[in-house]
């Protein structure tokens, strides 16, 4: 599309493109919220540490971890939906080989 | 023992036999370490490449979950390890699909592993948290600091009349000084472990009472020395924080080896 035709049709397409650029932007900040596991991994931690100090007991305590677990799965399968990288499962040296230190 | 839901299968070929990867050593010989394996105490033994060894039981190829269950699985077999050996951990749920794909791991990482095991040859790792009870260390400081007790008792001498702005200053003073607070504590500590330990790292606090999620590398000669040491912090600050003393644990915050690794298909 010209110049003149984005001129011509600007009342149009302005609201047009508003809302995609805003699609993009919730979609990413979607995206990140549906792959992210550090806030689920904090959770994990938190939970540990009332078992520790007697906060909760044991049945409290795998009936919660059981949830985590699940929001974990959760995030895994995003992940892989989106292409992105995930710890856990069979794994080999990659070929190029040499590691960092 | 580990039910079967308590892992997710991956694949529809969860039926293969893996290798799950605990930790790597230094030994040139065949070794087993018992049925103590993660997945209902599978046999725990070694896959050699030249002086270097992966310790590692069978598996199917699935995902582990991280539950405490098959996290304590993990922990144990290193446990069980480092009472003999100086060990690398490997991170929780490392799978490869045979003997071969792990000693293509012992073989291409060789000079690192070896590095590795000579840094930390002898070194064990302890775990402090050290959480603190909000209301003794409040009161604490309203006898120790002058202005803060100044400022409480006149709050408290002429309830009706004070303002919203000396409530609102002496929780701003307060908040001040706990964080003032926190930080003397923790360096105080810092600094009581610095000549009994080789070095040490600070975690993320879990939670709103912990002021310290450490890991500390201490030398095997002195863990005994270490021990008492952190008894005798814990004693000197025994009315205004609980110590959650751990280990002695595999060095798993100080080896940073990072793998070079794809997924096995």
């Amino acid at each position: 599309m010209g110049l003149l035709t984005n001129i011509l049709l600007a009342p149009f397409l302005g609201p047009v493109w508003g809302t995609r650029w805003t699609l993009e932007k919730v979609d990413r900040v979607v995206r990140d919220e549906l792959t992210d596991d550090t806030p689920i991994k904090e959770d994990l931690m938190a939970l540990q540490l009332q078992l520790e100090m007697g906060e909760i007991d044991d049945d409290e305590y795998v009936r919660r971890e059981a949830e985590i677990m699940k929001r974990l799965r959760e995030v895994r399968e995003w992940r892989e939906k989106f292409g992105m990288s995930t710890s856990g499962g069979p794994v080999r040296v990659a070929e190029s080989g040499e590691p960092d230190q | 023992m580990i039910a079967a839901e308590s892992v997710s299968a991956a694949t529809d070929s969860a039926s293969i036999e893996g290798k799950y990867v605990y930790c790597i050593i230094r030994n040139d010989r065949l070794r087993e370490f018992g049925e103590i394996g993660i997945g209902s105490g599978a046999r725990v033994y070694t896959v050699n490449h030249k002086d270097l060894a992966a310790v590692v039981s069978d598996t199917p190829i699935v995902i582990y979950d991280p539950t405490r269950e098959n996290v304590l699985a993990h922990e144990f077999v290193n446990e069980t390890v480092m009472r003999e050996f100086t060990l690398i951990p490997m991170s929780f749920g490392t799978i490869f699909r045979s003997e071969n794909d792990v000693r293509a791991l012992l073989n291409s990482t060789y000079q690192a592993f070896t590095d590795v095991l000579d840094k930390m040859q002898d070194k064990i790792e302890f775990g402090l948290k050290i959480l603190w009870d909000r209301d003794s260390v409040v009161a604490a400081i309203e006898r120790d600091n002058d202005e803060i007790r100044r400022l409480k008792d006149e709050i408290t001498r002429n309830a009706a009349s004070s303002t919203y702005f000396a409530r609102m200053q002496l929780g701003r003073l307060v908040e001040a000084a706990m964080e003032e607070a926190s930080n003397r504590y923790v360096n105080d500590i810092h600094e009581q472990l610095k000549d009994v330990s080789v070095a040490s790292r600070s975690s993320k606090v879990i939670g709103d009472r912990m002021i310290l999620n450490a890991a500390f590398l201490v030398d095997r000669k002195d863990e005994k020395a270490f021990d008492e040491r952190v008894k005798a912090i814990s004693l000197q600050y025994e009315d205004l924080l609980t110590f959650k003393y751990t280990g002695p644990w595999p060095p798993y915050n100080f080896v940073n080896i990072k793998l070079k690794l794809e997924k096995a298909t």
